[in-house]
C-alpha cells in the first residue's frame, strides 16, 4: 500500500504513457457523453466521471476488428496471407471494478478454456491496469448486487481509492509493485486498510439514496433461471418487449459472442474481420437446413439470461455473467434490460 | 477522442450517435445517451451504421458510357458529355426532363439538385425517391394548419395520455419511436393500434383493434362519429379553433353502427368508448407511417379530422404525427423536392418564386411540374432525359421504363443496381465525408459534420452542382456546404433562424426557427397559429374489399424486418445482411402468414409451398403459421424483388394507396 496526493495522481498516468498507449475515462467536450478511450495526453483522463458509456471491453474485444489480412494473386494461385493481431502495449487508467470484472469474465472465456484466443491475448497480455474503487455510486449502478464492486478484489496491477485529499493506491501485482517503487510513492500506513473500509462501507449505504436507476436481488433468480422454474409467459412478457436491437450485447462488459466477415477492399485485398454480434439475433443461431434451436424471441431473450445467471455459465465465468453496470438498462428500446427482466422473475416467485 | 457525435442516416426517426474514427476511417458506432430523441438507444439497422460506411462498394470517378460500357473520367469530361446530350431535351418546355431527388442526400445537396432542376434546366418534374404517403400527409397538414410537418413532438411521447397509432410496424419501421410508445405504455398513457395484424407494437398496446384488412377509413369515421354523438368532442376547441366541422360531421355521420361493425369486425360500444377516452384525455398523439408504403391521402384526412372533433391539435404534449421512414424524407420535402413546391412548402405558381428568381439570378418556369413516377407509367409522357440521385426505389417498379429512357445521369456515393442504366455516374462524397443537415420526422434539422476525408478525393455536392451550372453559364458560388445552408436559410422563412453555429452547439433545432422562434418549435401552437384549422376534405367512401368465393383471402402487405428500401444500404452490412440471408434461407421465395385455422383448411402445413392468385397475377411463397392474423386475413412482407416485380407490381392500381391497398386472392396447394 502507498499514498499519492490527489493532484499527483495523473503523474502515474503521465509515467505509463511513456511505455504504453494510455487509455481511460475521458469526457467528450460537445456532448458531456463518458468514453473509456485512448489518450494522446494524460490530462484527458477524468478519474471522476461517470461509468463510461462504452465498456472498456472494446481495447481488448474491439467492435470491428481486422485479424487477417490476405490478397490472392488469380495468375500465381497464391495467397498471401498476413495476421495483423494489435500488439500495442496498453495501460488501462481508472477502469471502474465493474468494469474489470467484465475483462476477468472475457479472460475466463478467452484464455481459461481449451481453445486460447490468440487475437485477444495480443491486446491483454503486455496491458498494465490501474483500477479505480467508486467511493460515489452512479444512478445505474447495481454492483452490490453481482458482487463485482464498488471495490475491486483482483484484476489490477494497482488499486486506486480516494481519501481525502490523498489517494491510496494498492499493488495486486509485482508489475504494480515494481512500478509504484519505481515512482518512489510513499508508504500507506496500517490505518489505511481501516480508511478503506470505511470508505467502501460508505460508498454502500449511499447506494440506497443514490444509485435508483436499478435493483437486481439476482441470488433467488440465479436458482429459478438455472432450475428451469419460470413459467413460459414470463419468458414471452419479456420476449414481446425484445426489439431485437443487439444493444444489451454490445454494451455489456461480459458479453463476448463474435461474427467473422471477409471485407472485400477496393484495392483488391480482403480484410477478415470479427465483430460483435448478438444472442438476440435470429440469425446467431440459424443452422443450415432451417433448424434453429432458439427460433422465437422468447427463447433468444431467455438464453441471454441464463448465460447471465445461470450456475452452469457461472462456474465457467467463476461469477455471474452480469457485472451489474446498467447499461443493458439504458440502451434497451424494449425497458427489459437485465434489472427490470430480474423484477420481472422475482414477481413471479412472489406471486 | 475517436468517438465523433453525428446523426443515423437510416429511418426518419434522426437518433444520436456517435462514429468512432480510428486513423481516418471508421470503426465503430455508439448511440448518444444525451441526444433528446434517441436517448442512448439504437436498432439493429444504427448499431450496425459503420459496417455500412466502411463499405469499399463505392463509387471512386465519375464515369461515361462509351460503346455500352461505362470508362471512367474526369469531372471536367463527364459535366461536358452530360451537359451536351441534355441539350437535346433542352426547349420544348422543358418536358423530356425529369429529376429524381434522395430521401438520404443533405438538405445541401437536396437544394442544390432542386436548384439544378429548376434553376438550369427549367423543368418542374421532380420528385423524391420513395415519397407518396409522406407528401400525402405533408398536403394534408399544411392545408389544414399550415404547418408541413408533424405538429407535436417526439419528446412529448413520454408526456402524453393518449396514443393512437394507425397501421404500420413502427418498432421494425422507426424502432425508437416504437420504443418511446412503449416506455410511455409501461409509465401509463393509454395506447391504442389499429392494425389487422397483430404487429409487436399491437402487442404492446392496451387496445388493439385487429379490424378486417382495408377498414381503417371506416374505423377512424366510427371513431369520430362516436366522439360526435356521445357528446365527447371537443365543442369549444371546434368552435374557437377549427372551421369546416359540418361537412365532415356530415360524411361521418351517414355511419352506422351496424354497418361499422360488419365492415371492421370491431365492437361499437369498444368505438365509443375509444372515442370518449380520446376526447377526454388530456392530451393525445396520433402516428402512422408514410413513404411508399404509407397511408393514402384519404386516410390521412380522417385521423387528421378526429383530432381535430377531439380536441388534440396545437396543444400541449400532443398532435398528429406522421413518421418518416427514411432519414432526410422530411428534409427533401423542406428543400422542394417535388412537382409544385419550393422551400418550406412555399408553392411553384406563389409569389414565392419572384424571390428564388431575383436570388438565383435566373427566370424559373411557374406551371408545376408532374411526379416521376406518372411520367414513367405513362407511355405518352414524352420523357427522355432522368437525372437520378442516390436511388433505392423505384427502380424495381419502373425498370423497364428507366431501361427505355434515352438518357440516364446518376449522383451517388454507393456502387448502386441503377448504375446499369447510367449514361453518366457523377461519385458524391458521402455521410460524414462532407458536412450536411437532415431534418428528421419531427422537424429536427441536425447537423452530421464532416469527420473523415472523402473516398479517393471524390467531390461534395457544394463543389460538384456549380460545376454542372457553370456549364450552363449560371455562377453558384459555394465555398462550403454552409454557404448552401446559408442560401437555404435566406429564401425558407421555416429555416431563416437556423445556422451551422446554433447547430454544432444543440443536438438538433425544430423548425420553425425564425426570429420569433429563435431556439426552434416544438409544437404546432393553436393559440398562436394566427388561423384557424380547416378540417380536411374527406371523401366519405366506405367501400372495403371484400372476399369472395373464388378469391376468399384480403391480402395485406409488409416489410420484411431486415428488408429495408430494395436492400442496396443494407447489402452492404453484415449482420443485417445476415439476418435478412437467414430470412431467405427459410424462405427463399418469401412467405405467405395465415393462421392455424386456415392452414388446417388448405391441408398446409409450415414452409410448404402454394400458389397466391389473385384476378390480375399470380406468385409461388412458402406458407408460415402464424397467430398474428385472423382467419381469411394473408399477410406478406416483401423481402425479395421477384415478389414485387411479378405480383404486386400487377396490382399498380391497389400500391397506389399504399399501406390500404388489399388485394383479394385465393391461395393454393403446390
Amino acid at each position: 500500500m502507498y499514498l499519492i496526493e490527489k493532484n499527483n495522481v495523473m503523474k502515474l498516468a503521465e509515467e505509463l504513457a511513456k511505455s504504453y498507449d494510455l487509455y481511460g475515462p475521458v469526457i467528450d467536450k460537445e456532448t458531456k457523453q463518458v468514453f473509456f478511450n485512448k489518450v494522446e495526453n494524460a490530462s484527458e483522463i477524468s478519474l471522476t466521471a461517470e461509468i463510461p458509456a462504452l465498456p472498456p471491453k472494446t481495447i481488448v474485444f474491439p467492435q470491428i476488428e481486422r485479424i487477417t489480412k490476405y490478397k490472392y494473386d488469380k495468375t500465381a494461385k497464391k495467397a498471401e496471407i498476413a495476421m495483423t493481431y494489435d500488439d500495442r502495449s496498453k495501460a488501462i487508467f481508472g477502469i471502474r471494478p465493474c468494469d474489470l470484472t467484465g475483462i476477468l469474465v472475457l479472460d475466463r472465456f478467452f484464455l481459461g478454456q481449451e481453445f486460447v484466443d490468440d487475437v485477444y491475448k495480443e491486446h491483454r497480455k503486455r496491458m498494465f491496469i490501474v483500477s479505480n474503487t467508486c467511493v460515489v455510486p452512479f444512478k445505474q449502478c447495481f454492483c452490490v448486487c453481482t458482487d463485482s464492486g464498488p471495490a475491486a478484489d483482483e484484476g489490477y496491477d494497482l488499486n486506486l481509492t480516494e481519501i481525502g485529499d490523498m489517494y491510496l493506491v494498492e499493488t495486486g501485482s509485482e508489475k504494480g509493485k515494481a512500478f509504484a517503487e519505481k515512482m518512489g510513492l510513499k508508504p500507506a500506513g496500517d490505518e489505511y486498510i481501516t480508511l478503506k473500509k470505511k470508505a467502501v462501507d460508505k460508498s454502500i449505504s449511499l447506494f440506497e439514496k443514490v444509485a435508483t436507476d436499478n435493483k437486481a436481488w439476482i441470488s433467488r433468480v440465479m436458482n429459478r433461471v438455472t432450475t428451469g422454474f419460470i413459467k413460459d409467459d414470463v419468458w414471452k412478457h419479456i420476449g414481446n418487449q425484445c426489439f431485437e436491437c443487439g444493444a444489451c450485447s454490445f454494451v455489456c462488459p461480459t458479453c463476448s459472442c463474435f461474427n467473422i466477415e471477409d471485407h472485400n477492399r477496393f484495392d483488391g485485398s480482403t480484410d477478415r474481420l470479427r465483430e460483435w454480434d448478438s444472442c438476440s439475433f435470429e440469425g446467431y443461431t440459424k443452422m443450415a437446413g432451417d433448424h434453429n434451436p432458439r427460433h422465437p424471441v422468447e427463447d433468444r431473450r431467455n438464453k441471454r439470461f441464463f448465460c447471465k445467471l445461470s450456475y452452469s455459465q457461472s462456474k465457467k465465468y467463476l461469477r455471474p455473467g452480469c457485472v451489474g453496470c446498467g447499461r443493458c438498462q439504458w440502451v434497451c428500446p424494449g425497458d427489459i434490460g437485465l434489472p427490470n427482466v430480474v423484477t420481472y422473475i422475482r414477481r413471479e416467485i412472489t406471486e | 477522442m475517436d468517438y465523433k457525435s453525428g446523426v443515423c442516416n437510416f429511418c426518419g426517426t434522426g437518433c444520436g450517435n456517435y462514429l468512432k474514427i480510428t486513423d481516418g476511417r471508421i470503426t465503430g458506432v455508439f448511440s448518444s445517451r444525451n441526444h433528446p430523441v434517441s436517448k442512448g438507444r439504437l436498432c439493429v439497422r444504427g448499431w450496425h451504421l459503420h459496417e455500412w460506411l466502411m463499405t469499399d462498394q463505392r463509387i471512386d470517378a465519375p464515369m461515361i458510357r462509351v460503346d455500352g460500357s461505362l470508362k471512367k473520367v474526369s469531372y471536367e469530361e463527364a459535366v461536358n458529355f452530360m451537359m451536351d446530350r441534355m441539350s437535346a431535351y433542352k426547349g420544348k418546355e422543358n418536358k423530356e426532363i425529369g429529376f429524381l431527388a434522395s430521401p438520404r442526400s443533405s438538405n445541401e445537396n437536396n437544394y442544390l439538385f432542386m436548384k439544378l432542376a429548376r434553376g438550369v434546366f427549367k423543368t418542374n418534374n421532380i420528385t423524391l425517391d420513395s415519397e407518396s404517403g409522406h407528401k400525402a400527409s405533408l398536403n394534408v397538414l399544411s392545408e389544414g394548419t399550415g404547418f408541413a410537418g408533424m405538429t407535436g413532438s417526439l419528446e412529448d411521447i413520454a408526456k402524453t395520455d393518449f396514443i393512437l397509432v394507425v397501421g404500420s410496424d413502427l418498432t421494425k419501421m422507426n424502432p425508437i419511436i416504437g420504443s418511446e410508445i412503449h416506455k410511455a405504455q409501461m409509465s401509463g398513457t393509454k395506447v391504442v393500434t389499429i392494425c389487422s395484424r397483430s404487429s409487436q407494437i399491437a402487442k404492446l398496446s392496451n387496445v388493439h383493434l385487429q379490424i378486417k384488412p382495408g377498414s381503417k377509413k371506416v374505423i377512424l369515421g366510427a371513431l369520430a362519429k362516436a366522439a360526435i354523438s356521445s357528446g365527447a368532442a371537443d365543442s369549444d376547441y371546434i368552435s374557437k379553433f377549427t372551421e369546416g366541422v359540418e361537412v365532415f360531421k356530415n360524411s361521418v355521420n351517414s355511419l352506422e353502427p351496424a354497418d361499422i361493425e360488419a365492415l371492421t369486425g370491431a365492437d361499437y360500444s369498444l368505438i365509443t368508448s375509444i372515442a370518449e377516452e380520446l376526447c377526454k384525455s388530456s392530451s393525445a398523439m396520433a402516428f402512422w407511417s408514410t413513404g411508399i408504403a404509407g397511408l393514402d391521402q384519404d386516410t390521412v384526412s380522417y385521423i387528421y379530422d378526429l383530432f381535430l372533433v377531439a380536441g388534440k391539435i396545437g396543444k400541449e404534449f400532443s398532435g398528429v404525427n406522421p413518421i418518416a421512414g427514411i432519414a432526410n424524407l422530411q428534409g427533401g420535402y423542406d428543400m422542394g423536392a417535388a412537382p409544385d413546391l419550393l422551400t418550406g412548402f412555399q408553392k411553384i405558381n406563389s409569389d414565392a418564386a419572384s424571390k428564388f428568381e431575383k436570388a438565383w439570378g435566373t427566370t424559373l418556369n411557374k406551371e408545376a411540374g408532374r411526379d416521376i413516377y406518372d411520367l414513367l407509367a405513362d407511355k405518352n409522357s414524352g420523357l427522355k432525359a432522368l437525372v437520378v440521385a442516390d436511388h433505392d426505389e423505384g427502380i424495381v417498379r419502373y425498370e423497364k421504363e428507366i431501361e427505355a429512357l434515352d438518357f440516364v445521369v446518376y449522383f451517388g456515393a454507393y456502387d448502386n443496381p441503377f448504375i446499369k442504366h447510367a449514361d453518366v455516374v457523377f461519385p458524391v462524397a458521402a455521410l460524414i465525408e462532407d458536412n450536411g443537415t437532415y431534418t428528421n420526422t419531427e422537424r429536427r434539422v441536425q447537423l452530421s459534420q464532416k469527420r473523415i476525408e472523402p473516398f479517393e478525393n471524390v467531390m461534395p455536392g457544394w463543389k460538384l452542382f456549380p460545376m454542372i451550372a457553370a456549364k450552363a453559364s449560371q455562377n453558384w458560388n459555394y465555398s462550403s456546404a454552409e454557404d448552401v445552408f446559408k442560401e437555404i436559410t435566406s429564401l425558407t422563412p421555416e429555416y431563416a433562424g437556423l445556422t451551422y453555429a446554433k447547430l454544432i452547439d444543440s443536438m438538433g433545432i425544430q423548425w420553425p426557427c425564425n426570429d420569433k422562434n429563435p431556439a426552434g418549435c416544438r409544437r404546432l401552437d393553436a393559440e398562436k397559429a394566427g388561423r384557424k384549422f380547416k378540417f380536411a376534405d374527406v371523401s366519405g367512401n366506405y367501400k372495403t374489399p371484400s372476399a369472395t368465393a373464388e378469391y376468399p383471402f384480403l391480402l395485406i402487405r409488409g416489410q420484411g424486418e431486415h428488408f429495408w428500401h430494395q436492400n442496396n444500404i443494407m447489402k452492404k452490412s453484415y449482420i443485417p445482411k445476415r439476418e435478412y440471408n437467414a430470412t431467405l434461407l427459410v424462405f427463399p421465395e418469401g412467405y405467405v402468414e395465415i393462421c392455424k385455422e386456415d392452414a388446417k383448411a388448405l391441408q398446409v402445413r409450415e414452409h410448404w409451398g402454394v400458389k397466391i392468385v389473385s384476378a390480375s397475377g399470380a406468385m409461388k411463397v412458402s406458407v408460415k403459421i402464424s397467430d398474428d392474423v385472423k382467419p381469411g386475413t394473408a399477410y406478406v412482407p416483401y423481402f425479395i424483388r421477384e415478389m414485387i416485380t411479378e405480383f404486386l407490381l400487377e396490382h399498380k392500381s391497389d400500391i397506389g394507396r399504399g399501406e390500404d391497398a388489399i388485394i383479394p386472392v385465393r391461395i393454393e396447394r403446390v
